[in-house]
């Protein structure tokens, strides 16, 4: 066990250069799927191994539920046994657990109010609101998947541009890319150092739609131009990020995407290139990660069974 | 017991819609009693006056003091009243964009000029 129980909570850095470099180089599906598996795997070997910590944590304090051969000697010293560390792990895992559960629930009342708001309304797939702020979002769940839009937006796009918001918020429903946000929110919340992959995919999700909608309406330039107006004619909104400063926001950059080339589908970039190496390293980061989390469960495992009199 | 509130909420969002096309069915402004007839005598007069105060606090009807009792007249369709209750759930929801994926996510302070750079550049090329 040793040093592996720690290694899980600081290996996602490994996941840092992908998250940078994937929305680049990489096709915004595969982007979404690689970084979200990598984020997945990598929280939930970081909340396990946070989980041993702190068992191991409270072998001394008074009442902990461990048996009373733990406090062998010969026992003590195969775990990584510090007092500072073992205790500090006990919050830590409560504000993981409280957060991802308070996302969670954040997650469905959400849904679930606005499906409610919508409850007077014909079924249909895109549900459209007499109002003069200018919105669109896919909403998913409910009987089915709906589209939400005002006219205050449709009013300022041309009928083209509209075809292409209503293919770009299909395609969110279709793929089910709430589910890849919901998950990389999660990770990011079980660790910190997670955060960078929820931003990327955050992004590679709205590209992943735009290079359908593009597909399906036929030009990149018109996904392009009614990404740009609505974008402008919406900008009251505050910008929820400090991302501003250090580098373009989020929409010019999708659009700047949409009046280049279409991305390339690679199935796996090579190791000789920046992103194959970033790529290669988030994937060892990630196996290193399950392995060092797998090895420490098993471990404890057999240390608890030795040391439990049956 | 959270699935029987949770019935129950969705139930007033119905009742409302329910109230709201009963009124817009009447000719001119109308009584609370008449848009109760109107629903079949189902609801309690006392839970028509409550949905329509709830209608008329969301801006869906207007009333107005006719003798000892309040006439009521829509003042939006179920698109509106929809409209308003959307706004409501996205206003009360600081970080709504980590639930909904907007169509597109706030400026930045450089963005604008870059975005209008970019669109009026494409312009440019696709006229060629």
């Amino acid at each position: 066990m040793g040093v592996f129980v720690f290694l899980p909570l600081v290996l996602p850095l490994t996941a840092w250069p992908i998250a940078r470099l994937a929305e680049q180089h990489l096709h915004p599906r595969t982007a979404t799927r690689l970084l979200t598996a990598v984020a997945g795997v990598m929280a939930t070997c970081s909340t396990v191994c946070l989980g041993l910590v702190m068992v191991v944590g409270t072998a001394q304090l008074p009442g902990n539920p461990l048996p009373d051969g733990w406090s062998d000697p010969e026992v003590r010293a195969a775990v990584p046994y510090d007092e500072v560390v073992g205790k500090a792990a006990i919050p830590a895992l409560c504000a993981v657990l409280v957060a991802s559960a308070r996302a969670l629930w954040r997650h469905g009342r959400v849904r679930r109010r606005a499906h409610r708001a919508l409850a007077g309304l014909p079924g249909t797939e895109v549900a459209v609101l007499p109002d003069d702020v200018p919105y669109a979002y896919a909403l998913p769940g409910g009987r089915r998947g709906r589209v939400v839009v005002t006219t205050a937006l449709l009013d300022c796009l041309e009928p083209a541009e509209r075809r292409a918001l209503f293919s770009h918020e299909r395609a969110h429903l279709a793929a089910r890319h709430h589910r890849f946000l919901l998950a990389v929110q999660l990770a990011a919340r079980a660790n910190p150092f997670l955060r960078p992959l929820r931003t990327a995919v955050s992004y590679t999700a709205e590209r992943w739609a735009d290079e359908i909608a593009a597909q399906a309406v036929g030009s990149r330039r018109t996904v392009a131009q009614a990404i740009g107006k609505a974008a402008l004619v919406s900008r009251g909104t505050p910008v929820s990020s400090l991302a501003g400063f250090a580098m373009p926001g989020p929409v010019p950059r999708r659009v700047a995407a949409l009046l280049g080339p279409a991305p390339a589908v690679r199935s796996w970039p090579s190791v000789f290139t920046s992103v194959g190496l970033a790529a290669w390293g988030a994937a060892a980061g990630t196996a290193v990660s399950a392995m060092s989390s797998a090895n420490s469960a098993v471990t404890m495992f057999f240390i608890l069974y030795a040391a439990t009199p049956l | 017991m959270t699935e029987h509130r949770q019935r129950s909420r969705r139930g007033q969002g119905e009742l409302e819609a329910l109230v709201l096309s009963a009124l817009r069915e009447a000719e001119g402004p109308a009584t609370a009693g008449w848009v109760q007839e109107r629903l079949g005598g189902d609801l309690a007069y006392t839970t028509v006056i409550t949905i329509l105060t709830r209608l008329l606090a969301k801006g869906a009807v207007t009333r107005e003091r006719v003798g000892r009792s309040f006439v009521w007249t829509p003042a939006s369709d179920q698109a509106g009243l929809a409209a308003h209750k959307m706004r409501k759930v996205l206003d009360g929801e600081s970080d709504r964009e980590a639930v909904l994926a907007s169509f597109v996510t706030g400026l930045g302070p450089d963005d604008e000029r870059l975005l209008r750079g970019l669109l009026g550049h494409s312009r440019g090329q696709g006229e060629d």
